[in-house]
């Protein structure tokens, strides 16, 4: 099926990726948590919690859609999480969901789409907009570097959150919205493991993603405030998850480092190529 | 002379208005009653285009809200250059989601006192779902899709609706897809996703009558919205709606119940066959409705 979401990359064969291994394309590992973004951790966590094998390559170059994360896979580049977890599904024969009913699977996708189209601008917003978060504290500590890529993120972002809407809110309707979506995850969750159960499923994936930013790389904000006080079982599920799955959190995370660069990864982190990995 | 002139023209624009929820309206038309602004009135439809008015049109009326709807005010006095948007006792206030919970906390309602918390908060995922996510889907094939008998496409639109209107706001829809993220992909893509979101509605709906069993909420006033726009596109032929009638039917079989459930006046708002269309501000005669200015 042709689409702009795979395309077949013939200079990727020249790189001498391993053959059979995901090669997925971030921007570096976050601070506290394993990426300053919400969509490389969900797709990262996919991939280990499917056990497929794969490797980091972390840069600035981003996907034809101009979004991270994007992998490569024997030669063939994939772009956008959803659509990379279903190539990945069908190429591995996964099945994540497995134990969900039908019914179960349509609130998942409902709660996940909450998760990435509504919850998330409020993760933008209280990053890039709102002037009483610590925000800095997670950037590099040279200004104009800092200032340089701040700008123009910004302008992007603010322009993307004019198209979408929600930007034209002011800050406490978005906040009052960012609250009412985490209340209703966090009563959905009420005092079970995971999302359905004792097992996690594939959308866990994508709202780990988002509440690890919350929980971890959100300084003095109200969604942290309100993760860590009246919705602390959402805090639990994130310690949950982080154990589960990312036993080498330490390993990936940039920790109390000064930075240099945004774009930056530990000398521990396991995912990273090595050359020997190359063909 | 002039620069009197420009910086009324400048601080007239919806853009450069600040953004707070509830500005001061012009003119209070009538006290307790909600003005719906931003409505349009269609020939098989009652609101044209948006999901929004609609869900809103219908919340109006399952909780038995008095209310008008003025014709002719548009985005241009919208708070937040998008509409539905009202005007209630002097205030002005925009986002439908934000109306409601207005409206709710002012006449103190509760759609949803049937549910229990966790079937709210998975009302609101679906509601979510629908708002943010399949919204893109029905506009791009609205603005975006390339219809390729365009003149002849669904109903007479008229020359300035075909020919400078919709290209207009077409743009503008193409840059709001861009920037939400969703408009990056191909239209199989898009219509893909769509898809899933659909098949999701329909295997959580099932055979119940509503969303949450025999009693409808406020949650199925915001599907109801977007599913009537598939159902009842001016643009007949989208996938969609090929799904709808097709494998979904249980979706088509909810519209028509919701639509006998809170517009049993469904056939008096809408404009039929006879009145041709050349501007946004018409309606049937025997609209019920319709505020009429004194």
């Amino acid at each position: 099926m042709a689409s702009s979401s795979r395309e077949s990359s013939a200079r990727s064969n020249k790189k001498g990726f391993p053959r059979d291994t995901v090669v997925l394309h971030q921007i570096g590992r976050g601070k506290y948590a394993p990426s300053i973004s919400p969509f490389p951790i969900k797709l990262e966590t996919y991939l280990r919690f499917a056990n497929i094998p794969y490797v980091s390559v972390h840069g600035t170059k981003t996907s034809s859609k101009g979004k991270i994360p994007w992998i490569e896979f024997n030669g063939e580049v994939v772009n956008d999480t959803s659509f990379i977890i279903d190539f990945l599904n069908k190429k591995f024969n996964v099945d994540l969901n497995s134990h969900l009913s039908p019914t179960d699977r349509a609130i998942a996708r409902a709660f996940q789409k909450m998760v990435e189209e509504n919850l998330f601008w409020s993760l933008v917003y209280s990053r890039w907009f709102d002037k009483q978060t610590k925000f800095e504290t997670l950037a590099p500590n040279s200004f104009i570097y800092t200032w340089v890529i701040a700008t123009y993120l910004k302008n992007g972002a603010k322009k993307n959150m004019h198209g979408h809407g929600i930007g034209r809110h002011s800050k406490e309707e978005i906040y009052h919205i960012a609250e009412k979506d985490i209340r209703a995850l966090s009563v959905f969750l009420g005092d079970k493991c995971f999302l359905f159960g004792d097992e996690p499923c594939e959308e866990d994936c994508a709202v780990f993603g988002l509440l690890s930013q919350f929980v971890w790389q959100s300084p003095a904000t109200p969604q942290e405030a309100l993760v860590k006080g009246d919705c602390k079982n959402l805090e639990e599920y994130c310690y949950r998850m982080k154990e589960r799955f990312w036993p080498d959190w330490e390993q990936c995370i940039l920790g109390d480092r000064e930075l240099r660069s945004f774009i930056e990864c530990p000398d521990t982190d396991p995912s990273v190529m090595k050359k020997e990995d190359k063909e | 002379m002039l620069i009197k002139r420009l910086r009324k023209i400048v601080k007239g624009s919806a853009k450069l208005r600040p953004k707070y929820q509830r500005q001061g309206a012009t003119v209070v038309y009538a006290k307790d009653i909600v003005i719906l602004c931003g409505v349009i009135r269609w020939m098989d439809i009652p609101c044209f285009l948006s999901p929004f008015p609609l869900k809103l049109e219908t919340y109006l009326k399952f909780a038995n809200i008095p209310y008008k709807v003025a014709l002719g005010k548009g985005r241009g006095e919208s708070p937040k250059d998008k509409i539905p948007w009202i005007e209630y006792n002097g205030l002005k206030i925009g986002d439908s989601s934000l109306i409601i919970e207005f409206l709710n906390e002012e006449f103190n309602i509760d759609l949803n006192k049937n549910l229990n918390p966790t079937e709210k908060a998975i009302g609101r995922a679906f509601q979510k779902m629908v708002e943010e996510n399949m919204f893109w889907g029905h506009a791009h094939w609205l603005f975006c899709h390339n219809h390729e008998d365009w003149p002849n496409v669904g109903r007479v639109l008229g020359t300035y609706l075909k020919y400078l209107d919709f290209p207009m706001t077409g743009r503008r829809v193409k840059g709001y897809i861009h920037g939400h993220g969703i408009g990056r992909h191909t239209e199989q893509e898009l219509y893909a996703i769509v898809e899933k979101d659909l098949r999701a509605i329909c295997t959580f709906l099932g055979e119940k009558k509503f969303l949450f069993g025999d009693e409808p909420c406020e949650y199925d006033c915001a599907i109801f919205g977007q599913l009537a726009q598939l159902l009842w596109c001016p643009f007949p032929g989208s996938p969609q709606q090929i799904l709808i009638k097709g494998d979904l039917k249980n979706l088509e079989e909810y519209c028509y119940r919701m639509k006998e459930r809170f517009w049993p006046d469904w056939e008096q708002c809408i404009l039929g066959d006879k009145v041709p269309i050349a501007s946004f501000d018409i309606c049937n005669p025997a609209d019920p409705h319709i505020l009429k200015e004194k």
